[in-house]
């Protein structure tokens, strides 16, 4: 077994940041839209380990808007992704037109959730 | 037609008076009491007792208990509101009268006192039976106490005793304490332990047994000690009274007046307690004494003074009740630190201690719990010797209203900002995605 030391973690990370250097750039915005979603539910999560779980439906659509965010904005992900052949049926277009309308749902049960 | 119909109501009119200055329940102290004697003789040699009933008010008819005309009541209506038994041997009442009769009358809130002697006959004892109370089954047996007996016992058979074990509450036996000993020659009974109505008034001493004074004692006496009641009083459910005591001399002129000191007991006292002891008992059992009524029972919520069809869930409210205590003339006000009110569905959900203004009302207030449902306003006090009182008020509490909520909670911020956060962050999302490059 060889010893790994901090240059093989560094060696690991660059070669992860060239891999993902080639993404395509419609991919990397998606990316930081779900990162932007998960950072604001954890807050919320920490927010409501802070002040008690009182009003508990404001909390749950809170946390629930970010989460079903990120998982809307995951599956747009993977079905404008040039690499999976699995929706290379479905057009980038129609994709889009899917997530939109999901969020739309998703935030109409949000807003009445919330009050 | 007319003319008599007109005639009974006007005679009904003048009969009206006299009809509610009897028992009821703006005067709960009875007024006609039917004594019953199994010797004529028993009235002089009772006098002291029964004039002191006569100077309070009490309107006492003599009947010998084989009288063939005796009733309780007439057209369905009772004659009496109390009934003394002092008959102690009488195998059968006459008249109309039996112990079936007997109980309907204290099932009806009348009172009784009952004394039974030695040889108490199996009408008298079936009749205590009723009430709780079980007499030595042994005929001829009597209380004796070789310790506590009065040195006034010539006979030397330590029968006469000097009892001194009270009952310790103030609203049977008076405020005044009772401080020579109360003596007593009689028989021994016991309570029954399944009555929990009954009470021992005078028990006797630890060392008192029961048995026959003229035979020698064969086997263990089977009452013994403190388990020996005496005078016992029974309240019933309907507040009606019961003394039962095991000796007809305890109420005599002889033992009213007689001097008593306890054998081995410096204390010699001119006159015994049995005068004062009986009298307080009287005053009790015939409702003199003890007998609270409620009413007024009134709740609002806190700075409202109208009562309200409904309550709301954690609404402040305010409770009141009356309660008046009858001093033999009029009712006082009732002055207590116990009296509690219960907020009740199924079991209490708020017990408070009312807290009293000493005019008798008394009041508090609580905040409704937060449950739902058909509630009630109880006021349960049963203590020793007073009447107990009964009251409840139905009420039902609601939940909140939707509207009744918060609109805007100062915690939630956070996540409302989130919500419109992420709301914002989908649509630079889209143009983003829609316009790079």
């Amino acid at each position: 077994m060889v010893k790994s030391t901090s240059k093989d973690a560094q060696d690991l990370f660059r070669s992860l940041r060239s891999a993902y250097s080639a993404t395509p750039t419609n991919l990397k915005i998606i990316d930081l839209y779900v990162v932007f979603a998960v950072f604001t539910a954890l807050i919320q999560v920490a927010y409501m380990a802070l002040v008690g779980s009182f009003p508990f439906n404001s909390f749950l659509s809170g946390v629930l808007s970010c989460i079903g965010t990120a998982v809307l904005a995951v599956c747009l992900r993977i079905q404008v992704n040039k690499e999976n052949k699995e929706f290379k049926d479905l057009a980038p277009e129609r994709a889009f037109a899917d997530f939109v309308l999901c969020n739309l749902v998703l935030h109409l049960v949000i807003i009445n959730f919330l009050g | 037609m007319m003319n008599i119909s007109r005639s009974v109501s006007l005679i009904s009119l003048f009969l009206l008076p006299l009809l509610s200055f009897s028992f009821s329940v703006d005067n709960p102290t009875d007024r006609r009491v039917l004594v019953l004697l199994d010797d004529l003789s028993l009235k002089s040699s009772h006098s002291i007792f029964f004039n002191t009933l006569k100077s309070r008010g009490f309107d006492l008819d003599f009947k010998l208990a084989e009288d063939s005309k005796l009733a309780l009541q007439r057209y369905g209506q009772y004659l009496y509101d109390g009934l003394i038994i002092f008959a102690p041997s009488t195998e059968r009442f006459g008249g109309s009268l039996d112990s079936k009769s007997i109980a309907d009358f204290v099932d009806s809130g009348r009172d009784l006192i009952l004394s039974a002697d030695t040889s108490a006959s199996d009408l008298i004892r079936g009749i205590s039976t009723e009430c709780g109370v079980d007499f030595d089954e042994d005929s001829s047996a009597m209380v004796i106490d070789h310790t506590s007996f009065s040195v006034s016992d010539v006979d030397g058979d330590h029968t006469l005793i000097a009892a001194e074990d009270l009952v310790k509450s103030d609203v049977i036996l008076g405020k005044t304490k009772i401080e020579a000993p109360v003596l007593f020659r009689g028989v021994a009974h016991s309570l029954n332990p399944t009555n929990n109505l009954v009470l021992k008034v005078l028990s006797a001493s630890p060392s008192a047994y029961s048995a026959n004074p003229s035979s020698k004692l064969l086997s263990a006496p089977q009452l013994t000690g403190s388990a020996i009641s005496l005078v016992s009083v029974m309240q019933a459910r309907n507040n009606a009274r019961v003394v039962i005591s095991g000796s007809l001399q305890l109420f005599s002129d002889r033992l009213f007046r007689s001097g008593v000191q306890k054998a081995g007991s410096p204390n010699k006292y001119e006159k015994s307690g049995n005068e004062q002891f009986v009298t307080e008992l009287s005053k009790w059992v015939f409702h003199e004494r003890g007998h609270l009524k409620a009413g007024n029972l009134v709740h609002h919520r806190v700075g409202e003074t109208d009562e309200p069809a409904i309550y709301r869930i954690k609404d402040d409210l305010e409770f009141s009740v009356e309660i008046f205590e009858w001093s033999g003339k009029s009712w006082e006000p009732y002055v207590a630190n116990d009296v509690q009110v219960q907020f009740y569905m199924m079991s209490p959900y708020v017990l408070k201690t009312l807290s009293t203004d000493k005019k008798g009302l008394f009041h508090t207030s609580f905040k409704v719990p937060d449950v739902y449902g058909v509630f009630q306003f109880k006021v349960e006090y049963e203590k020793l010797g007073y009447t107990t009182l009964s009251l409840s008020k139905q009420i039902p509490v609601r939940p909140y209203r939707h509207n009744e909520y918060e609109r805007f909670i100062p915690t939630a911020y956070p996540y409302y900002g989130a919500c419109f956060t992420t709301m914002a962050g989908f649509f630079v999302f889209s143009f983003v995605y829609l316009y790079h490059k």
